[in-house]
């Protein structure tokens, strides 16, 4: 039983290459250029799936985007892809498909059976009534329906594919490659402009490649294929097949999915398999055509019930009917042009079903010739079948389409094409937020208007016949150019009678009683579901959008919106423009994760910026830690050592002798001007109008909030020069708050910024012998205490390079931050370890920075704060300069009444009761430790390690009304059970009186 | 041992391609620095002038250069200027100088900052790939310079006369402004000089 | 993603090179001691957030790293105009109302 319901020939399938699938474990065969559902179809696969909801059999329905039910697993193993659809994957060799749902398999269904019961426990409103409470339940329930209704499987394996993301630029973007968007491609081409076109089939020419009409004169296909390879000959022009434009943003920004390689097979040969173009247009002309209404009548989607202009496609483009005896009903002339086409294949036409009572025309006249049976003012009004279509029961309805006036009659078939008119693809038009707009005369919605430069040709405003679209397509290319249409159309008599509307087809039995008639096939939405969450008082159409669950899922309500959005205004009474509709996000269809993730991934997700001694600290076995995006060596393990062991090693040799750290990532912003100064008593809560050159000095910076927000140390160089450092992951908003207040607001004060971070290296060395080094490298600097004080810095030469040195302290010990310019960081960094060798100079990483400053009490911002402290509640007024003239930067907050309390949470030493107890950082301080859940939180632990120099536990962290708590415990109850306790103390632990790093 | 070593002066070169679509060279250690001053003060752009030799750029995102300096417009009031490898510190000096007294900044980025020159035929896909910018000729002639992202960093680009870019970019996002164009290239081929 | 013209570079460029700063034409009172708690507390607390027309400051942070104003309509995104630090706004929501 091979490719039973292929044609002997016609189609663009290449027949001289077969090519080997798998479907469900079974091998069958197809030809090149066949898509899986083609492929499947030609084989006589009829049922492909199973319905989310009532577990009902579902077969292929459409043929592009707009298929609902044919998804599939592809492939096995990590290259598995879940959820495309059948009607998209071109068919390679040994591909491997097979349903994601059913349960067992989709052919014998477990589950059909639970959803015949447990379809009636789940009406509309199913995921509120049932899953909303209780809450914690949803998970289990969840889990019960994914493996119920299956959805697909993602590879819990790494993907072996690549995909990548290019920025695009066109004057002219032409979404679309059918009739309308190759005829406005043509005409910018020509034009000069630069222009992209994108399509998301295989070859450029939609609905002309399985046309039998002609374009002046030459067989629409050709036409197209002729139109395709002057398009890819233009220098000018980008062409992409294989790619579905998903997304339309603001100023014309398009995103486009390109899949590069799919169709040779699961993995990518070379290159990447998938590719993101986010691309920038001038002018967009949007040309996505339309797509077919199905007709809603009872069982209407059993397998074997298609889209009247799918079954005409597959028939014309791939050579293959998927059935023998096919009923067709119709609304409207197109359903007739697949009547006549099945006809030409040889298979039985049992009758035309049009529910018009006086259709007349060309088409009509066609039909008759050809001894096909028409059937006018009549209707499906129900499909019979198991697993597949066997009759359709067909009765006369009245003018209006709303009731049956006489007995159905049985017909026996196995495939029931339906044309109920067609729904303009508004989707991309509705993602820069504007509504689609009813037009009555072709009874759909088309794009409503745009701020985009945006324009609209062929069916996506109901221009259907194909010498509208391409005429109008050549207008509109054109217009998008700037240039006057070169091209006229004519494809012959395209006349045709006019549609009737019809978006619930009427039963003998009322909509609640009659079977299932469904509006929405991948969410089982049905038109009684519709009509009961109508009655229970959903009016807004998003309301009931969100009730029944229409238009969710994958499919995004491509064929059902429509009937579902007629079906509620009638029951309301209005107008389908008075109900109005859904609009419609990004994206069209699925995107995958790895496209959205590009080369963004791995090593290269975000950026890691190294200092200039990054190299040695990787040859030195440096674990790192992220501070910012910079890359910070975190501790210097040695053999054998465990992490605490390496801080207690790496701590005391900078209490007892000397330890260096790369202090490189600070940022160092230089200050050039003669209202430097003035600038910085503006932006600091300290003053430095005496700051002399040859001086440093620790600034605070607050936001006008009155909150700490970065801290570092200024030094000057002379009256005109500064040199500010800022927080290492502060640094780019420091410099853009200094710009922001030099550009907007004291633009008369004469000073410039210039971020330096990049250009100086710093090796920050401290310990009792750090004098001895440095005296050691340097001798053009009077080291002594007394001539280069604590505080001050000088410019000297330092291993014979020139530098600036700062004696400045975060460890608490003598120290010295020795600046190179980074290109000569390295070698400083290796001179100054080999100078300390014979003290036995210690690298330390952040760790023991963290230890070495909180065992001083030194804050660090964003760690201790978190934009909710004032200098204040850090303990640090003594940094607030009171007799400032300039009113800076959020001084006058600290008089708000909420601000001015004296028992704000303060930032205070916590000494663990227990010794031995390294309380977690973030462990919450409570005052009774009995206390009912929930209890009073008074602040928490910010920074806490163990300290080896004092052999106890030290933290920090905010405590309510903590400076007047001084010597009172408080109690840090933990998940696990254990309550631990510490004493609020200054947080100064090491050194009160400061006398070291004086020395 | 010498005391120099440029940002890339780290990175492992990739594995030689027979065909390279795309080539780096870094163009180490030049001097790199930054001015900024009042371009409506004739007493500043005189002095620049005679300074550099080349008036100063007014036009958004352009660049002059002659035998001893490329001055690139930053901002109205900022610009870059690329000197020889050793030359930043008379060139700082001079211009301080001939400005002695005006409200003007000069700052050394040399370290801070390097120059790579990208070329090859595939360059216009990888600056497709890395760019928001729209490096299409009739977008991005010869002697624009334009400060952009360059991935996930920054970067500022220029276009040379014979079709190659010099980016300027910051010293401590060269490993991964490497690692991106390592990554970026891989189908093409990249070679490094 | 938008694409705004930067009135520095005189070029339009793409959102990824900016950052957003908030409401524009936010002065910083000349004398905040005097000011009520209340009047400091608009200031620094208080911001528009109409649907609309709305001022707001922008800053070309990988270009030239100018901060300017534009006139954004909230609801379509669609940017009037972009205009430099001390120039005044030409479409306004009181214009565009006559
Ligand atoms: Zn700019």
């Amino acid at each position: 039983m091979s490719q039973v319901n292929r044609l002997q020939q016609g189609g663009r399938v290449d027949r001289s290459k077969p090519l080997t699938f798998t479907w469900n474990g079974k091998q069958f065969q197809g030809y090149q250029g066949d898509t899986l559902a083609s492929a499947m179809l030609a084989n006589g696969i009829k049922v492909v799936g199973r319905s989310f909801k009532y577990s009902r059999p579902r077969g292929i329905f459409g043929h592009g985007a707009e298929e609902a039910n044919a998804l599939m697993q592809l492939g096995v193993g990590k290259e598995t892809i879940p959820n495309p659809r059948a009607t998209q994957v071109e068919l390679f060799n040994g591909l491997e498909a097979s349903a994601t749902n059913g349960w067992p398999n989709s052919d014998f269904d477990l589950m059909e059976w639970v959803g015949k019961i447990g379809g009636k426990m789940m009406p509309p409103g199913f995921y509120y009534k049932t899953f909303m409470w209780p809450e914690k339940m949803w998970m289990t329930y969840e889990k019960f329906i994914r493996k119920a209704a299956g959805y697909g499987k993602a590879s819990l394996e790494a993907d072996p594919d690549i995909y990548d993301k290019l920025n695009r630029h066109c004057d002219v973007m032409v979404v679309g490659a059918g009739p309308a968007g190759l005829a406005a491609a043509l005409e910018a081409g020509r034009a000069g402009k630069r222009v992209i076109l994108a399509d998301e089939q295989n070859e450029f020419g939609g609905s002309l490649l399985a046309s039998k009409q002609s374009v002046n004169g030459q067989p629409a296909a050709e036409w197209a294929e002729a139109a395709a390879a002057e398009l890819a000959a233009m220098d000018n022009v980008v062409c992409l097949p294989r790619t579905t434009v998903f997304g339309y943003y603001d100023q014309n920004f398009l995103g486009a999915l390109e899949r590069r390689t799919d169709h040779e097979g699961m993995t990518a040969p070379s290159g990447s398999r998938q590719r993101i173009h986010r691309i920038r247009a001038h002018q967009v002309v949007l040309a996505t055509g339309a797509i077919e209404r199905p007709l809603v009548f009872a069982n209407n989607d059993l397998p074997g019930v298609m889209l009247s202009g799918s079954v005409a496609t597959y028939v014309n483009r791939f050579g293959v009917v998927p059935g023998n005896r096919a009923v067709v009903m119709t609304t409207n002339d197109s359903g007739y042009q697949t009547a006549l086409d099945i006809h030409a294949a040889g298979r039985t036409v049992v009758a035309i079903v049009d529910t018009r009572h006086n259709p007349e025309g060309r088409l009509l006249d066609a039909a008759r010739a050809a001894g096909i049976t028409v059937k006018t003012g009549h209707a499906v009004i129900e499909a019979k079948g198991g697993k597949q279509v066997t009759d359709a029961l067909v009765a006369p309805i009245d003018a209006a389409g709303d009731s049956v006036t006489g007995k159905p009659v049985s017909m026996s078939c196995d495939l029931i094409a339906v044309a109920g008119g067609w729904s303009p693809v508004v989707h991309l038009s509705c993602h820069t937020g504007s509504r689609p707009q009813w037009n009555d005369d072709i009874a759909a919605f088309v794009p409503g208007p745009s701020i985009q430069k945006q324009h609209l040709a062929g069916a996506i405003i109901g221009e259907y016949t194909t010498a509208g679209a391409l005429n109008m397509g050549a207008a509109m290319g054109a217009e998008a150019a700037g240039a006057e249409a070169g091209s006229n159309y004519d494809c012959g008599d395209e006349s045709v009678c006019p549609a009737q509307p019809m978006y619930l087809v009427p039963h003998t039995k009322s909509v609640m009683r009659a079977p299932k008639q469904f509006v929405d096939f991948q969410n089982d939405v049905t038109a009684a579901g519709i009509t009961l969450a109508n009655n229970e008082g959903f009016e807004s159409i998003e309301h009931v959008k969100r009730y029944t669950a229409m238009g969710f899922g994958t499919d995004q309500g491509k064929t059902g919106n429509i009937n579902g959005m007629a079906i509620t205004a009638k029951n309301l009474g209005k107008t389908i423009a008075e109900t109005g509709t859904t609009i419609f996000r990004p994206a069209y269809t699925p995107v995958t994760f790895g496209a959205l993730g590009g080369r963004d991934i791995g090593d290269l997700l975000d950026p890691a910026r190294h200092t200039a001694m990054h190299p040695w600290h990787v040859e030195n076995g440096a674990l790192f830690e992220n501070v910012g995006q910079w890359k910070r060596p975190w501790y210097y393990p040695k053999a054998g050592e465990t992490m605490q062991d390496t801080l207690n090693r790496e701590c005391m040799a900078v209490r007892n002798s000397v330890g260096m750290v790369d202090a490189s990532t600070l940022g160092k912003i230089d200050i050039q001007g003669k209202d430097a100064r003035e600038f910085l008593n503006r932006v600091y809560t300290n003053a430095f109008s005496k700051l002399a050159p040859g001086k440093c000095r620790y600034g605070l910076m607050l936001k006008e909030d009155g909150m700490v927000f970065d801290d570092g140390v200024t030094a000057c160089i002379n009256d005109n020069h500064f040199v500010m450092t800022t927080t290492s992951g502060g640094a780019a908003a420091v410099m853009s708050w200094l710009e922001m207040w030099s550009q907007t607001e004291w633009p008369e004060l004469e000073v410039y910024f210039t971020s330096v971070t990049d250009h100086w290296a710093t090796c920050s060395f401290s310990g009792p012998n750090a004098r001895k080094v440095l005296a050691k490298l340097c001798d053009d600097v009077d080291l002594s205490a007394d001539a280069f004080k604590f505080m001050d810095w000088r410019e000297g030469t330092v291993a014979g390079i020139k530098a600036r040195i700062f004696r400045i302290s975060f460890t608490g010990e003598l120290a010295y931050e020795v600046n190179v310019p980074a290109n000569q960081g390295l070698y400083m960094w290796q001179k100054i370890m080999a100078a300390g060798e014979e003290f036995g100079i210690t690298p330390y990483g952040t760790e023991t920075m963290h230890v070495l400053r909180a065992e001083k009490g030194y804050i660090i911002v964003g760690q201790d704060t978190d934009g909710s402290l004032t200098p204040q509640d850090c303990g640090m007024d003594w940094i607030v300069g009171k007799k400032k003239e300039f009113s800076f930067l959020g001084k006058r907050s600290f008089t708000r009444p909420d601000t001015a309390r004296t028992d704000r949470k303060h930032l205070v030493g916590l000494k663990p009761i227990d010794p031995t107890v390294v309380i977690p950082e973030g462990s919450q301080a409570v005052a009774d430790p009995n206390q009912p859940i929930p209890m009073d939180m008074l602040g928490h632990v910010t920074s806490s390690y163990w300290s080896e120099c004092l052999g106890h536990g030290i933290a920090m962290g905010t405590v309510k009304n903590g400076f007047n708590m001084m010597g009172e415990t408080v109690y840090f109850p933990q998940a696990d059970g254990r309550v631990l306790a510490a004493e609020i103390v200054s947080p100064v632990f090491y050194d009160a009186k400061g006398e070291r790093h004086h020395d | 041992m010498t005391s120099l070593h440029s940002p890339l002066a780290h990175v492992e070169l990739p594995e030689a391609h027979a065909h390279a679509g795309v080539t780096l060279r870094e163009d180490k250690f030049r001097g790199h620095l930054n001015l900024r001053g009042n371009p409506q003060d004739e007493a500043f752009t005189s002095a620049a002038e005679k300074v550099l030799g080349v008036a100063l750029p007014t036009a958004p995102n352009s660049a002059v250069e002659n035998d001893a300096v490329r001055v690139y417009w930053l901002c109205p009031n900022e610009w870059l200027l690329l000197v020889a490898e050793g030359a930043e510190g008379q060139t700082e000096a001079d211009l301080r100088a001939a400005m002695e007294g005006q409200h003007i900044a000069v700052t050394d980025l040399s370290s801070g900052q390097t120059l790579i020159n990208l070329s090859g035929e595939n360059l216009p896909e990888v600056m497709m790939k890395s760019t928001v910018y729209d490096c299409h000729e009739s977008n991005f002639p010869v002697g624009k310079a334009v400060q952009t992202t360059f991935a996930k960093a920054g970067a500022t680009i220029y276009k040379c006369a014979d079709g190659s870019y010099d980016l300027v970019i910051r010293r401590s996002f060269a490993d991964y402004i490497f690692l991106w164009l390592k990554d970026a290239c891989a189908e093409y081929g990249l070679a490094v000089q | 993603m938008l694409h705004i013209y930067c009135p520095y570079c005189e070029e339009l460029r793409e959102e990824e090179e900016f950052s957003y700063s908030g409401e524009a034409h936010i002065a910083r009172p000349t004398d905040p001691e005097a000011l009520t708690d209340a009047e400091w507390g608009d200031y620094v607390f208080f911001r528009k957030n109409p649907r609309g027309l709305h001022h707001e400051m922008w800053n070309h942070a990988a270009g030239c790293r100018r901060y300017f104003n534009a006139t954004r309509d909230t609801q379509s995104y669609e940017i009037h105009e972009t205009y430099k630090m001390g120039e005044k706004p030409s479409v306004t929501s009181q214009g565009a109302a006559q």
